[in-house]
């Protein structure tokens, strides 16, 4: 062969041979540089499959922004060690005369991140941002009862309510209650995911790269205890397989949501692995539309709620990290009681079905839609609908066809369109009032044209309500008139599951019903 | 007869300005599909908390319940300026993502494409070169298997053997977290950035990161490359002049070393050319696969939560890409081949 | 002039259908080398896989949403065994079932994209190839800016549009691959007619005063139909790559509906990460299998009837022996 040609084979040769010993080196020195593995104990990995939107509180309602937003933000009152309610940046709320009028004392000597102090000046702010600017998050709903903010001195905010609210102070523990220092955040305009974003929490934000990385540190100016680990890295995955196989091999040092059923079950028993899991408040429940048929005989209803598989669904599809529900306000919340256990038993009767439905005349198999969504409430939702489907048609009472929708397909009044749907909730607050007020008025979110003056005017007396044991009493009548009605079905509660490399420690001190990870409690060794 | 004899200066301008109605075409297209697609992106994500009268005054504020003349006489005016606009559910500049996500998947497209070639042009010119051996057959079943395994089944498979069986290699993201986190991006492409810092350590986790997503997607496109290149190998060896060479008596090394292989691979720089450009946007299923926060998975997200800006902007920019590639290979084919011209 | 008769009667249509078809194939009865070969062997994996779809309901187990039998509920996922050969799923589904009842899934949508792509690329290719004027101009531009659009995500976004009105079937999924080949087709059949166009014999029909559409039904339908064989099995080996991939991002046939290879790798990737692997590893292997069959078809076909690639199986011809007196010339 030519000789050019020789020369132009050696070359590519001594190429591929310098590459490949680049490669390899530069594969070693990944390896041994002790600083560049997530070994180091002062920093914390952690995964999830959550996204987040917008980091400025004033325009965020998703539980992916609010596990970021929780770390550098803090409100007047939240849950900074347990479910109890406790005030953060407030020392005291009191009401003046009646629950319309709240008067908080504030915490002194708080700085923000960037070392300017807080004062009520910047308190009023934040509340007057988020009704002003109106986010199209939908944020400000939760203010929605907020007449005007007025200040009283350096240290002290009068809230002026529409109506009385006893339950105010958990409003002000929400995200749409975070303080925000008045010199940087507008008061009419969202301050974007690419400025810096400042807050007095324990942790400040350092880098974010969106749909990848968020890099915390620790906030010099934190005027409470200094967090255990020191640099706090969220890694964001698309798909929780990939985050499983990450945490296996120690990129990651813990993963909180979400895992399939089946790769937790797998994790269990994973060397150098723990699954830590608590109670949660996060519910499934199965809506019906009271106004249409065939979902307008409450027969119908009743017989669906007397054959649901609560307990296939808890222990086949998610192998024990859910529990049956037995009412619309989980379990662990003040004021729970099993309604529906009282209404429809604890298990599914075919018998009693069957009664219901002869009963009213209604001839068998009765023909119903049932929709879900595929991914946004977990892979899982599939089996989950498979094994409501299979237990329906199997009764020889219902013959019912799934049908699914994607999320930005399904998600808009749902009720106006189908009869009986799929719908998870996480609470705004961990009360029970966030679990009966959102469902049972006639102008729901959900738009299933559920419309009961009896109910209507429960959750009226619930506002009123003065003193914790009678708005609880007025809670648990709620529930077993929910029950009777049966325009929703609730069927699981979900646990609260972290799962973390043997070397996390405090994880399960922060699995509670306020559905907060507190990241600033975790410490590695 | 139309057309032969035009100059390379009137096909250049003809060509350049048939991409103008083209654009234009794919800016309707793209407006009018994600309209017409059903749900919106406010009811997306606020959806299933947020009551109804709340979303209409959202989508009221926003400007969604516009007549649609109006949005779209909005849109292209929007376009004309260069402003993409922001996403509406995160704000983020579209030109970001663009940037960012876009140079995330070039420098993914960059390796695999090393792949595809070196091995489809290796495995093709052999297999043309020595036709119905043994060789020829192994290759094109390779090619052909290789064509007809999903990219994500394939890097599930070396998912699992390299990163979980065998622990060697890394199974996602550009780089470990804390590499991440500490790396100065001048231009997005990590390995670009950590050889302008000298850093080395830096460069060899981004490198073992690469690996395994670029030789998934570089080899199942290897498998087209392998087809192409061994019938254009065929083809060549077949000609006028390659028999001439023969009867000249020039030796068969030469005559295919020399000829017939420079020859084959002239037409595989047009599909190279428009394979990387269709790769940029169609990556999505390796860059789900392996958490790549490319363009094509970003489209995807967006997708999902009726993100029409994001949509909008990340398609309309791509096609233009495309759309440039295909007129500087046109251009590139006509200077080449006087045939070719208009 | 008066054409002459045969031109102005048209023949029958299952005679013109033979003709077609004879001619069309004859090049494969010539064929030698691999390329026979690999047709066959091509030929043969897609009739098992028909044959499988046609049998589904006799060679399958259980249904493919089965999930107890007798009275007895199948295991969650469990390993490959003597009840369930190739184990079973998250839903204790059998992998085997789901896998045969898929064949009849995918090679539904691919008949039905191929002729929905069909029916639409190649008259319009047809036309525009051979009338040209604006009309063609118009949809060249239009395919073009088709081609630039990256053809998964088109097939995403029709499969949304359609889901809404006929639901998350068959039918959506095979119409929105289809969307994607159509400028394909277009493009080929419209460039190689417009070569054709300038052929003396379509020239000569003009002249005698053949109406376009004879002309085009006679002459230069079948010459360009021949592409279309070999670009069909490759494309219905792309469909079915695309099917799985919608599948796997969630866009594919809803799954009670019926079983689809794509949705179950998807669903098996958070199993495989847990050490399950049979729910990915058979329907991922059916895919490879199935649409290696169809390249190979498709590549055979291409080999036999490209007139650049083919090679003619040779009969060696032996010359005659030369008596030997009378060869020697006397001088």
């Amino acid at each position: 062969m030519s000789p050019r040609w020789r020369t132009w084979r050696l070359a590519g040769i001594a190429a591929a041979a310098a590459l490949l010993a680049a490669a390899a080196t530069s594969a070693a020195l990944a390896r041994s540089g002790g600083t560049r593995t997530s070994s180091a104990s002062d920093t914390l990995v952690d995964g999830t499959t959550d996204s987040v939107t917008n980091i400025d509180p004033a325009n965020e309602y998703d539980y992916g922004t609010f596990t970021l937003d929780l770390l550098i933000f803090q409100g007047l009152y939240g849950f900074p060690h347990s479910s109890k309610l406790e005030p953060v940046l407030a020392t005291g709320c009191k009401t003046k005369g009646t629950a319309a009028t709240w008067v908080c004392t504030l915490r002194r000597n708080v700085k923000f991140s960037d070392g300017t102090p807080m004062t009520s000046a910047d308190v009023k702010w934040s509340f007057d941002r988020v009704v002003k600017i109106k986010g199209d998050q939908g944020i400000y709903a939760l203010l929605s009862n907020l007449k005007s903010v007025s200040t009283n001195g350096p240290y002290s905010v009068t809230f002026h309510l529409k109506s009385p609210q006893s339950t105010w102070p958990f409003i002000l523990a929400t995200n749409a209650g975070y303080v925000v220092p008045k010199s940087l955040y507008p008061a009419d305009k969202i301050r974007d995911n690419s400025q810096s974003q400042v807050g007095s929490g324990p942790y400040e934000l350092v880098k974010y790269t969106p749909g990848q990385q968020a890099v915390f540190k620790a906030n010099p100016n934190f005027w409470g205890p200094k967090p255990k680990t020191e640099n706090l890295i969220i890694n964001y995955y698309s798909k929780s397989s990939t985050m499983k196989l990450a945490l296996q091999r120690g990129e990651i040092d813990m993963a909180f949501r979400d895992f399939t059923p089946t790769e937790l079950t797998s994790l269990k028993t994973a060397s150098g692995i723990t699954v830590h899991s608590g109670n949660g408040v996060v519910i499934r429940y199965l809506v019906f539309n009271p106004t249409r048929p065939p979902t307008n005989n409450i027969a119908v209803r009743k017989a669906i709620a007397y054959l649901f598989p609560r307990q296939t669904i808890a222990s086949r599809v998610y192998h024990g990290f859910v529990q049956p529900l037995y009412s619309m306000v989980p379990a662990g919340l003040p004021g729970h009681i099993d309604a529906f256990k009282t209404v429809y038993g604890a298990s599914p009767s075919v018998a009693k079905a069957r009664a219901v439905l002869k009963a009213a005349g209604v001839k068998t198999p009765v023909a119903i839609d049932i929709w879900w969504t595929p991914s946004h409430y977990g892979d899982a939702s599939a089996d989950e609908y498979a094994e409501i489907q299979r237990a329906l048609n199997s009764s020889g009472l219902f013959k019912v066809t799934l049908k699914s929708a994607e999320w930005a397909q399904y998600s808009a009044s749902p009720g106006k369109r189908y009869n009986a749907f799929q719908l998870g909730w996480f609470p705004d607050y961990p009360d029970a009032e966030d679990y009966i007020v959102p469902f049972y008025q006639p102008d729901n979110f959900m738009a299933n044209g559920y419309n009961d003056p009896k109910m209507t005017a429960l959750i009226k007396k619930e506002y009123a309500a003065t003193s914790t044991p009678a708005r609880l009493g007025v809670i648990k009548q709620a529930q077993m008139l929910a029950a009777k009605d049966v325009p929703i079905i609730p069927y699981w509660q979900g646990k609260m599951v972290a799962v973390s490399r043997n070397n996390v420690h405090g994880i399960d001190s922060t699995l509670d019903a306020a559905f907060n990870m507190r990241f600033w409690l975790l410490s590695k060794s | 007869m139309a057309g032969q004899g035009t100059s390379l200066r009137v096909y250049l301008i003809t060509r350049i300005a048939l991409v103008l109605p083209m654009v234009f075409i794919l800016l309707t297209f793209v407006f009018l599909l994600m309209r017409v697609a059903p749900g919106d992106p406010i009811s997306a994500s606020l959806g299933g908390h947020v009551p109804q009268p709340v979303i209409n005054q959202i989508k009221h504020q926003l400007g969604f319940d516009k007549p649609l003349y109006v949005q779209y006489g909005n849109y292209l005016w929007d376009i004309l300026r260069g402003n993409f606009g922001s996403t509406i559910t995160d704000r983020r500049p579209v030109s970001d993502i663009i940037l960012t996500n876009g140079a995330a998947t070039l420098e993914l497209t960059f390796f695999a494409m090393i792949v595809a070639v070196v091995v489809g042009v290796l495995v093709g010119l052999v297999a043309g070169r020595y036709r119905d051996t043994p060789l020829d057959v192994g290759g094109r079943l390779f090619g052909i298997v290789v064509y007809a395994t999903p990219v994500f089944f394939l890097g599930l498979m070396a998912q699992l053997l390299f990163g979980s069986t065998l622990g060697w290699l890394p199974t996602s993201d550009r780089a470990s977290p804390i590499t991440q986190a500490t790396l100065q991006t001048h231009t997005n492409i990590f390995t670009l950035d950590a050889i302008i810092d000298g850093n080395w350590g830096d460069l060899g986790d981004v490198v073992l990161h690469l690996i395994l997503p670029a030789t998934t997607l570089g080899l199942v496109t290897a498998g087209v490359f392998i087809r192409l290149i061994r019938v254009n190998v065929i083809r060549t060896l077949r000609d006028d002049y390659i028999e001439a060479a023969r009867a000249r008596g020039i030796g068969e090394r030469a005559v295919v070393y020399r000829h017939a292989f420079k020859n084959a691979l002239v037409p595989v720089i047009t599909v190279v050319g428009l394979t990387t450009a269709g790769l940029l946007g169609g990556a999505v299923l390796t860059e789900t696969t392996f958490n790549w926060p490319g363009i094509g998975h970003e489209l995807v997200l967006y997708l999902e939560n009726r993100d029409y800006t994001a949509v909008q902007g990340i398609i309309v920019v791509f096609g233009l890409v495309v759309v440039a590639v295909s007129v500087i290979i046109d251009f590139v084919n006509a200077f080449i081949d006087p045939r070719i011209r208009y | 002039m008066a054409a002459p008769a045969e031109l102005r009667t048209p023949l029958p249509v299952s005679r013109v259908l033979w003709r077609g078809t004879r001619r069309m194939l004859a090049p494969v009865a010539g064929a030698g080398g691999f390329a026979k070969v690999m047709l066959l062997v091509g030929a043969g994996i897609t009739a098992f896989f028909v044959l499988v779809a046609l049998l589904a309901p006799v060679i399958s187990p259980y249904a493919f949403d089965q999930y107890s039998s007798g009275g007895h509920r199948f295991a969650q996922l469990a390993a490959p065994s003597s009840g369930h050969p190739m184990g079973t799923t998250v839903q204790s589904t059998d992998v085997l079932a789901r896998v045969i009842w898929g064949t009849q899934t995918e090679l539904k949508v691919v008949v039905v994209s191929l002729a929905f792509a069909l029916a639409v690329g190649v008259p319009l290719g047809l036309v525009s190839g051979y009338f040209s004027g604006p009309l063609d101009r118009a949809l060249v531009l239009l395919m073009d800016a088709l081609y630039a659009f990256p053809y998964l995500l088109l097939a995403i976004v029709i499969a949304f549009l359609l889901s809404n009105s006929i639901g998350k079937g068959v039918l959506t999924a095979a119409i929105a691959i289809s969307g994607a080949y159509i400028p394909l087709y277009f493009r080929v059949v419209r460039n190689h007619v417009i070569s054709l166009r300038e052929e003396p014999y379509v020239e000569a029909a003009r002249a005698l005063g053949a109406r376009p559409f004879t002309v085009i039904r006679r002459y230069v339908f079948y010459n360009v139909v021949q592409n279309v064989p070999p670009i069909a099995t490759l494309n219905a080996a792309d469909a079915i790559l695309t099917l799985a991939a919608l599948g796997f991002l969630g866009y594919g046939i809803q799954p009670t509906e019926a079983a689809e290879w794509g949705y179950d790798i998807q669903r098996a990737v958070s199993d495989a990460a847990s050490g399950i692997w049979w729910t990915g590893l058979f329907p991922g292997l059916a895919i490879v299998l199935l649409v290696t069959g169809l390249t190979l078809l498709g590549e055979g076909l291409n080999e036999t009837i490209n007139p650049v690639l083919r090679r003619r199986a040779v009969a060696k011809f032996e010359l005659p022996a030369v008596p030997p007196s009378a060869d020697i010339v006397e001088p």
